[in-house]
């Protein structure tokens, strides 16, 4: 029985450690990110993200974002606007409190990367790419992030108006190892 | 006449000025905010003194031509002119890293009428005033 030991423990520590490769890594959101959205007439920020980071350069099928915008932390510079944006006839932050994105697969590109996967806002899903890069510094990582979207498609305001339809964002995350 | 004018917009302005330096205290002490990157004790003082000053120059411009009218007419341009600049803290566009931008007006607006409150409550010390007699 002794003998059987010490293979069980080796093939034990062999798979643990198997699994340790395999495994992505968690990032904590760290405080400095910034979310700015550019629609010409109004050019925000949203200040509340949170959410789950698993990611790894060398594996990016077990690779996943899972995090969401409070609607209500919109800030446009302007209390009116603000409160314009928050209300029915824009995103209806007391209806719809979150923008999600949920990523289904990430893969390598010749900039970076690139996440496809579900972002969910003003109640609508959209099958979504985010392409983003991600640099390691000495405290953790960044990832850096650019993209459009159509508030038509997620049937926010009217079409037409001072507000562009196509609104930009740029988003810049820095994360630590958790 | 013009030399108590500018007596009179000098001290108007500090006493606005330090009136403007209270309110800014007790609103940020009781609202939690902090807006110093848009109003600070110097823009403050600036503003007023500038305000008062201007209102100084226009009643001195106005008396050239009113006479004994000239009270009358001022005050209400000077209340409706310091009413409409109650429009610029409402359309103003905060730096984006300034929270709350909703409790700005609440802090700006009562400010802007400090230059016309000082102005007049200070004016029967420098200038006799003008009435026309109705009867």
């Amino acid at each position: 029985m002794k003998k059987l030991i010490y293979p069980f423990v080796a093939l034990l520590v062999l798979a643990t450690s198997v699994f340790a490769v395999i495994k992505s890594q968690d990032w904590k959101i760290k405080e400095g990110y910034s979310i700015k959205f550019d629609a010409q007439n109004p050019v925000g920020v949203f200040t509340a993200l949170k959410g789950d980071i698993r990611f790894d350069e060398k594996n990016l099928p077990s690779s996943k974002f899972d995090v969401s915008i409070d609607v209500a932390s919109i800030n446009t510079g302007n209390g009116m606007q603000n409160t314009h944006a928050k209300s029915e006839k824009w995103f209806d932050a007391a209806k719809y409190p979150t923008i999600k994105f949920t990523s289904e697969a990430i893969t390598k590109t010749a900039k970076g990367y690139q996440a496809a996967g579900m972002l969910e806002m003003h109640g609508e899903k959209k099958a979504t790419i985010i392409p983003f890069t991600f640099a390691k510094t000495p405290s953790g990582a960044v990832f850096n992030g650019s993209f459009e979207v159509n508030r038509l498609d997620f049937k926010i305001g009217e079409p037409g108006g001072k507000s562009s339809e196509v609104i930009k964002l740029d988003i810049s995350v820095p994360v630590s190892k958790s | 006449m013009f030399k108590k004018l500018l007596f009179l917009s000098l001290s108007a302005g500090i006493l606005a000025g330090i009136a403007g330096l209270i309110y800014n205290r007790a609103y940020h002490f009781a609202m939690e905010t902090d807006f110093s990157k848009v109003i600070n004790p110097a823009s403050i003082f600036a503003v007023c003194i500038i305000a008062c000053v201007v209102a100084s120059i226009a009643y001195w411009i106005l008396d050239r031509f009113l006479k004994d009218k000239t009270d009358i007419i001022f005050n209400i341009l000077f209340a409706i002119g310091s009413f409409a600049t109650i429009l610029s803290p409402l359309s103003i566009k905060l730096p984006l890293d300034v929270q709350n931008p909703e409790l700005f007006p609440g802090l700006a607006i009562p400010m802007h009428f400090f230059p016309v409150l000082a102005w007049l409550v200070l004016k029967p010390l420098f200038v006799k005033n003008k009435y026309v007699r109705i009867s």
